[in-house]
């Protein structure tokens, strides 16, 4: 019901700061928002019917289009869940390549969120100059797999190819370089005062409250939760990294800021550590020409950028295909947590709270 | 030799026509409209390398009302296609639009049950530029050919039906 | 000088042929091939295609001996040479670097726990690939999650994933629900089961957390199963009128015919605005193709 003063209205699904598609209905009273409820489903392609009905190597395409931030970790994920349901292990040299590529990955989609998180709370600058080092960063994806975007970088069971060359040259001139654009981009913002205005105290969400509404990634751990799959769980060859995971504990917008430009340090730490102890070796397990798994059911979950993303497949025995395939999207359930975030808030505040989530709605509705 | 005279010297002489259409065609606002994937190429075809602001594109307007280009960048679904028929019907004439990637020209890879085959279905369309997702350089190259078109486009063509109405 | 042009009687359009026509309506994405059987990973079949297996072979080398004998004793009588005696055939070995994972012998002290706790609602304990699955019966579903997060054993604190899947050729039950439960505090992951059939209402796991509110209306928009005590069992990706489910086994890839929409034609936006109006919500109102 209604009271008297207030009023609905519609955010979305066209909307600059939406991140793509999502729509937000919002109650308000005044400036107060006093009912949020985001609507999503208007990317919803059908990714996991579509799947179903592929073979097991045909599957990792859709993987890229889900998340297109972030499209290797994705490969990753699904790579490693196959493996799991096949039983492959995969060589050294091939869990090294993953593991630097996906942390390259991780840095370009923190750059886009930086990018994107920054226009929308009105730092126009700090666009121009996110988009120019992850420029660097797709050069290094074409290197390697040919592609900008959407990578297919994996094969299940290793790799198709090995490091192009030239691509470790590129890489230690890269992360040379890249210490100093980030603290380009601190000294744009962290000691910013409008940004410090727009964020701090703003989209709080405890601890109690993300773990119940199962909120990962760095949400999560701007709670104070250190909970971070690459080392609670540890996939490819992060058991060997010497990293650290960093946490903040004032669960603000401000303390997300801060854990995701503290991960990208770390994500640079990894890769050098994996440039340094390259092993030699083949890149590929040996496997036969076509895939066929026994009944088994598989849940593989890794550290996408944004959270948990975890592969759920199902095989059928002596089928090519998978009898079910599914995603545990972060972003999906991320966004659960936004009518809590954002309830209670001013207006102006749920463009920081969508743009803090880190959102991408091509995995949100698959 | 010809000298030109005083007065050519300070007039060019055209059509009402040409001078409307170059000024159309060097300052295309496109609105801010990213649906998937292709979205985040567009915008690093906004952003520092690409520079779209060369060719007189680079003010992503929020409202359509504003803007008289639509580059629907990614897939169309069902749930979505109403809202891009409304976008589409806001925007005032002249608008154009380019379909980009392969998602909105023929559906792309999704043949699927909530995928609209291709955004032609539902509007018209300038430009196609296929890709998935088109390179930026794609979507510059695909932008001068509109360029292109709205270079020769004529007003006789474009309210033909009004004309032809009014007898 | 040029001929003058002969007016050529217009040949008939050719039909174009076989090899280079895509037929669409044939391709494979367009059929629905109905699963013939029910790939549920469980330890008590597996032992049991164990063991109708190994007496497969048995029989089969019985047979082998017994025709072998047979043989034996013709050619003694017909004064021939003795055929060869059989060799047991021993399963090929392959070199991949793949090792198959099969349902195990449950070890792990939390599904021991778990067993101990719940008794007979606990229908199968097993492990595979590393994980850990337990299958409950499908009314205490919210009884064990709960005690799974409370129990100061367990502390399975979040609930990653919840997600269903449809078996049409299982006889008794035709859906699986898993949750697939994580614990930060001592790193492991649980998956619990349930198997449904078609109106049963299972418990929401809502109650429990707060998490399955949106992977509940997800299993309803694409499977259609409708949890209890549930608070907001709507659908969540597909427009509120779409027809079907589309992650059940009988839905084709490509739909039912949604995509019959031409709003090129529709000049006025008159389709456009009934679908707007249409519940509040940016749907498509949606035909079901009449049965040819
Ligand atoms: S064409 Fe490819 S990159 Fe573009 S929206 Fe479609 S799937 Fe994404």
């Amino acid at each position: 019901m209604f009271k008297n003063e207030e009023m609905e209205i519609n955010l979305g699904p066209q909307h600059p700061s939406t991140h793509g598609v999502l729509r937000v209905k919002l109650r308000l009273d005044g400036e107060t928002i006093t009912h949020c409820k985001p609507i999503i489903g208007y990317l919803h392609r059908g990714v996991e019917k579509i799947c179903e009905n592929q073979t097991f190597f045909q599957g990792q395409v859709w993987t890229d289009r889900m998340d297109y931030c972030s499209a290797v970790a994705n490969n990753l994920g699904w790579a490693e869940a196959n493996e799991k349901l096949f039983g492959i292990t995969v060589p050294r040299r091939a869990q090294y390549i993953r593991t630097m590529l996906n942390e390259f990955n991780r840095l370009a989609s923190h750059l886009i969120w930086l990018a994107t998180h920054a226009l929308d709370i009105g730092a126009m600058t700090v666009f121009l100059y996110a988009f120019r080092e992850r420029e660097d960063i797709l050069d290094l994806n074409e290197a390697f797999c040919g592609s900008r975007l959407t990578t297919t970088a994996f094969r299940i069971g290793g790799l198709r190819e090995d490091l192009p060359p030239g691509f470790e040259k590129m890489a230690r001139k890269f992360l040379a370089k890249f210490e100093t654009c980030l603290e380009e981009y601190e000294n744009l913002l962290s000691e910013n005062r409008i940004w410090k205005k727009r964020t701090i105290g703003v989209a709080k969400l405890s601890a109690e409250d993300a773990i119940a509404l199962g909120v990962t990634g760095p949400v999560l751990r701007a709670a104070g939760v250190p909970y971070d799959i690459r080392k609670a769980f540890p996939y490819a060859a992060y058991a060997e990294m010497d990293f650290e995971v960093p946490t903040q504990t004032a669960a603000d917008t401000y303390a997300r800021y801060l854990v995701r430009m503290a991960e990208m340090r770390q994500s640079a730490r990894i890769v050098q550590q994996c440039l340094d102890g390259m092993p030699e070796g083949p890149v590929m397990a040996k496997i036969p020409k076509i895939l066929k798994p026994e009944v088994n059911e598989v849940y593989h979950a890794t550290e996408a950028p944004k959270g948990e993303i975890g592969y759920y497949l199902v095989g059928e025995k002596g089928s090519t295909n998978p009898y079910r395939f599914h995603v545990r999207a972060p972003g999906f359930i991320n966004l659960q947590c936004l009518p809590k975030m954002a309830e209670g808030a001013l207006i102006a505040d749920i463009v920081a709270a969508i743009g803090t989530l880190d959102i991408v709605l091509g995995e949100i509705d698959r | 030799m010809n000298q030109p005279t005083a007065l050519e010297q300070i007039l060019i002489t055209t059509k009402v026509e040409k001078v409307m259409n170059w000024s159309r065609a060097t300052s295309v606002w496109p609105v801010t409209f990213g649906l998937a994937c292709c979205a985040i190429e567009m915008m690093a075809a906004g952003a520092s390398r690409f520079d779209f602001d060369r060719f007189g594109a680079g003010i992503f307007r929020a409202t359509p009302r504003q803007a008289d280009l639509m580059i629907i960048a990614g897939t169309v679904t069902y749930k979505m296609a109403p809202t891009i028929k409304l976008l589409y019907d806001q925007m005032p004439e002249p608008k154009w639009v380019i379909a980009m990637g392969s998602c909105a020209t023929a559906g792309g890879p999704f043949d699927s049950y909530h995928t609209v085959q291709g955004v032609d279905k539902i509007i018209p369309v300038d430009v196609f530029i296929p890709g998935c997702p088109p390179r930026p350089e794609s979507l510059i190259y695909g932008f001068l050919k509109l360029q292109d078109k709205i270079m020769t486009s004529s007003l006789a063509d474009r309210y033909k039906d009004i004309f032809e109405e009014v007898g | 000088m040029t001929d003058p042009i002969v007016p050529q009687p217009e040949a008939a359009p050719e039909a174009p042929k076989g090899p280079y026509v895509y037929d669409y309506a044939a391709s494979p994405q367009r059929q629905v091939v109905m699963p013939k059987t029910v790939p549920l990973p469980s330890r008590r079949t597996y032992l049991a295609e164990v063991k109708a297996a190994a007496e497969a072979d048995e029989a089969k080398w019985q047979k082998m001996l017994a025709d072998f004998e047979t043989a034996k004793t013709k050619a003694e009588a017909e004064g021939k040479d003795a055929p060869k005696p059989p060799v047991r055939p021993v399963p090929r070995k392959d070199d991949n670097d793949m090792k198959t994972p099969w349902p195990e012998e449950a070890k792990d002290a939390d599904l021991l726990l778990l067993q101990a706790c719940l008794g007979a609602k606990v229908e199968e304990v097993f492990e595979q690939a590393g994980e850990l699955t337990c299958q409950v019966s499908k009314d205490t579903i919210l009884e064990v999650l709960l005690l799974c997060r409370d129990h100061a054993d367990l502390r399975y604190e979040m609930l990653a994933d919840q997600t269903a899947t449809h078996y049409p050729a299982a006889t008794g039950w035709d859906y699986s629900v898993v949750y697939h439960l994580t614990s930060i505090s001592r790193r492991k992951r649980l998956r619990l089961r349930i198997l449904v059939p078609e109106g049963f209402i299972p418990d929401s796991a809502c109650a429990a957390y707060p998490s399955a509110n949106w992977m509940e209306r997800e299993i309803y928009d694409m499977l259609g199963i409708t949890f209890a005590n549930h608070p907001d069992m709507t659908r969540i990706l597909c427009p509120d009128d779409w027809e079907g489910h589309a992650l059940r086994k009988d839905y084709p890839v490509v739909g039912w015919g949604q995509r019959d929409i031409a709003f090129r034609e529709d000049r006025g936006g008159m389709i456009e605005r009934i679908a707007l109006q249409k519940a509040g919500q940016l749907g498509i109102n949606l035909k079901q193709p009449k049965a040819e």
